[in-house]
């Protein structure tokens, strides 16, 4: 393989496992800050239907 | 006290938004600025007097079209005003004003000093372009009626004005904060680290990062707009408009400011095609539409009538 070519997939790793990282951390956040308390009995009830549709 | 507070905020918005305007030219301290002067002319006016021998040689100049640095421009002859400021240049085709140019303009020869190499970009008057810039992405190459995209979330959402209000308001969000932070990860990250291959990718995760951020905060701050949505709002993630806007942006160079004007235009522009379609769609459910035509083929008959009346404005040119 050539060498250049696998610095090129490295760096693109890196940078795009940075920056996922960083956008997740943000949406993680986001989503405690702005919680929504949902009834859990929907979620039972979701369940027990067949849930073809 | 509340209204004091707003004017700073709008006055703060405005500095930003001059600042962005203001830092997108370069200059060069020799060269008060460059014009486009009837069809093919191009004028530079310097700081001071140049040396005529030096202003008249074609070899001093090399002008091209920005998107294609490989293709300079012919020069046909070059006029120096009697004061010695002002050169210019006369091509021999026609130049292509929607284009930014990009002048090099080699050792300035200024009373027998030379004043370095200046490179300048040519543009239209700037507050113009950029409006030409969003009343094309909004009406005149309206994404929905001339080319076609973002048909999914068209038909789907606007049966009802208030849905199609709300869905176009909340796109026109979306599509602006993505494709501002596109803008800024395509010019700052994936083009000096050459990963610009990997636009396609980088984009579509970014618009489904800002639609679930949309998502999250939306059904907190205003769950009934949210229940009105329904699926159509994770559906903004698989429209076309949205991932074609910073397609163009990456592929056009625009700056910042440019890329805020044509991802405005193009949600306005979704706006606009929705509420028209809704306006009209409302009136269909009352009218006596025959048996097989009821419901979408109708719709699309409609949609295909306001993509012939947009047709009306294609080729118009704003400033």
């Amino acid at each position: 393989m050539d060498s250049e070519l696998l610095h090129m997939a490295l760096i693109a790793l890196a940078v795009l496992g940075c920056i996922g990282l960083l956008f997740g951390i943000g949406l993680a956040m986001a989503a405690q800050k702005f919680a929504v308390k949902v009834n859990p009995k929907v979620e039972e009830v979701l369940e027990a239907l067949a849930g073809a549709q | 006290m509340k209204p004091i507070r707003s004017y700073i905020v709008a006055a703060l918005c405005l500095l930003v938004l001059l600042l962005l305007v203001c830092g997108c030219g370069s200059e060069h301290r020799f060269i008060k600025g460059t014009s486009f002067k009837g069809e093919n002319q191009i004028v530079i006016t310097f700081a001071g007097p140049v040396d005529a021998g030096w202003a008249k040689s074609t070899g001093n100049y090399k002008v091209y079209e920005k998107p294609d640095p490989d293709i300079n421009l012919s020069i046909s002859s070059i006029d120096l005003s009697p004061d010695g400021t002002t050169v210019t240049l006369t091509f021999g085709l026609p130049l292509n004003q929607a284009q930014t140019h990009i002048v090099t303009v080699k050792e300035i020869m200024a009373e027998g000093k030379t004043q370095g190499t200046a490179v300048m970009t040519v543009k239209k008057v700037y507050f113009g372009y950029l409006l030409s810039i969003l009343l094309g992405a909004m009406i005149i190459k309206n994404f929905v009626f001339t080319k076609y995209l973002g048909l999914c979330v068209f038909f789907g959402t606007s049966q009802k004005k208030s849905t199609a209000v709300g869905m176009g308001i909340t796109f026109t969000l979306v599509m602006v904060a993505s494709a501002m932070m596109s803008w800024f990860m395509y010019q700052f990250i994936l083009k000096p680290m050459r990963l610009d291959f990997l636009q396609i990718v980088i984009f579509i995760g970014l618009v489904s990062l800002s639609v679930q951020a949309v998502d999250t905060v939306l059904r907190k701050v205003n769950p009934a707009l949210f229940k009105a949505f329904g699926v159509y709002l994770v559906l903004v993630i698989a429209n076309c408009i949205i991932l074609a806007v910073p397609l163009l942006l990456a592929n056009n160079e625009y700056n910042a400011a440019e890329s805020f004007m044509l991802a405005l235009g193009a949600g306005v522009g979704f706006l606009i095609a929705l509420f028209l379609m809704s306006a009209v769609r409302e009136r269909l459910e009352v009218a006596d539409v025959p048996q097989t035509y009821k419901g979408l083929p109708i719709a699309f008959i409609t949609a295909g009538l306001f993509a012939l009346a947009f047709m009306g404005f294609s080729g118009m040119s704003i400033f």
